[in-house]
């Protein structure tokens, strides 16, 4: 799990920056724009690291971060005082990714020939390699093909490394609705891989075999 | 070990590198079931490429002042305001609606829901045995008295009687 993560989450949170985050919450539910940037210091990293787990222009990441601290504000007046900030805020970036990823229209399917070459070299040598671009791309094809709600789960748990508790609190659903739509994306996941290393099988048994015929 | 008890481990370990000692009896499978092995190299591809995914983030030099001027310009004072107003006001419709429930509950008991009757006995209003329209008469016809009902009502139990006698005596 991303060290930034585990620092955010509530259970390892310190009783000092409890305080210091509730004293906050307070002086921002009543006014004090100045607390409430203070607030947001506190979560930014870990609200873009989860927008970027879903969005990859850097730009659009720090939008859709901007529309979720704008909803986080409008919304404070309804927050509960004594309840933890770090997921009341989780599941407003969530649904804000949520509504993104329901607006890009998802990819029906990925196949081999769709895959730039260092993602299909990178396929080739079954992982392992230093090419985070290339693991990233494939990442972020297969996910495309999969529900949104699908694909917010299995990043939730795989990339932000939240608990299923966590997840369904985030996705407004019960703990195994959560479950089984982490199971399904994962599913879903392993297939597609599995298809494309069984494509670059057979591509390279071809090409291999041609090569053979060219020498003889 | 059976393929399906190495597929059980498999999810559990989900694809992590290095199996432990525990699972001697699953790398042994590994080693000689090629569907097993393949089962795990996809499985450990796919949390490394989510691994990928991971990445921190800071927020670059232009994010808090655009922030503050969004917000600057959301036209709300301070978030303790119009908007607490309407989180107050959200709260309050499932209170509204108990209120009308209890109001209904306590109602009906005491009959304030009652339909009334059409005709109510006790009152000085003149029962209508039958009416013109019921009995399709023609409008000219002259509407009867209640004596000229009271003595239809009668003739016809006089009839019915009757009826019953002759049908006693057979």
């Amino acid at each position: 799990m991303n060290d930034t993560t585990k620092n955010h989450e509530p259970a390892e949170e310190s009783g000092e920056q409890l305080r210091t985050e509730a004293r906050l919450i307070q002086q921002a539910q009543e006014g004090d724009q100045r607390a409430f940037e203070a607030l947001l210091r506190l979560h930014d990293r870990r609200v873009l690291a989860l927008i970027g787990s879903f969005i990859r222009r850097r730009q659009d990441v720090e939008d859709l971060a901007q529309d979720v601290f704008l909803k986080a504000y409008l919304a404070l007046g309804r927050f509960r005082p004594g309840a933890s900030f770090a997921p009341w805020l989780n599941r407003i970036a969530v649904n804000t990714c949520y509504d993104h990823l329901r607006k890009v229209r998802r990819r029906p399917e990925t196949a081999l020939d769709d895959l730039a070459g260092n993602e299909k070299a990178y396929l080739s040598a079954g992982g392992g390699s230093d090419d985070r671009v290339a693991a990233r791309d494939l990442a972020e094809r297969i996910l495309a093909t999969l529900p949104p709600k699908d694909r917010l789960a299995i990043t939730l748990r795989e990339v932000q490394g939240l608990e299923i508790a966590e997840i369904a609190h985030a996705l407004g659903c019960t703990r195994p609705a959560a479950k089984v739509r982490l199971f399904r994306a994962r599913r879903a996941m392993q297939a597609t891989l599995q298809r494309m290393i069984r494509q670059e099988e057979q591509m390279g048994n071809r090409s291999r075999r041609s090569e053979q015929n060219e020498v003889s | 070990m059976r393929c399906h008890e190495a597929k059980k481990l498999l999810e559990r370990e989900g694809g992590r590198e290095g199996l432990s000692i525990e699972d001697e009896a699953l790398a042994r499978h590994l080693a000689v079931c090629d569907r097993c092995s393949q089962a795990m190299k996809v499985i450990r591809l796919t949390s490394e490429i989510l691994g990928a995914l991971r990445e921190e983030i800071e927020p670059g030099p232009s994010f808090y002042p655009h922030l503050r001027e969004r917000l600057a310009t959301s036209g709300v004072g301070g978030a303790g305001s119009i908007f607490q107003a309407w989180g107050l006001a959200r709260r309050l419709v499932p209170a509204l609606a108990l209120g009308v429930l209890l109001l209904v509950g306590v109602t009906i008991p005491l009959g304030g829901f009652r339909v009334p009757l059409p005709v109510r006995v006790g009152q000085s209003t003149e029962f209508h045995a039958f009416s013109l329209e019921e009995l399709n008469l023609p409008a000219a016809v002259e509407r009867p008295t209640q004596d000229q009902m009271l003595a239809f009502v009668l003739m016809q139990d006089e009839v019915r009687g009757a009826g019953s006698e002759v049908r006693g005596s057979r």
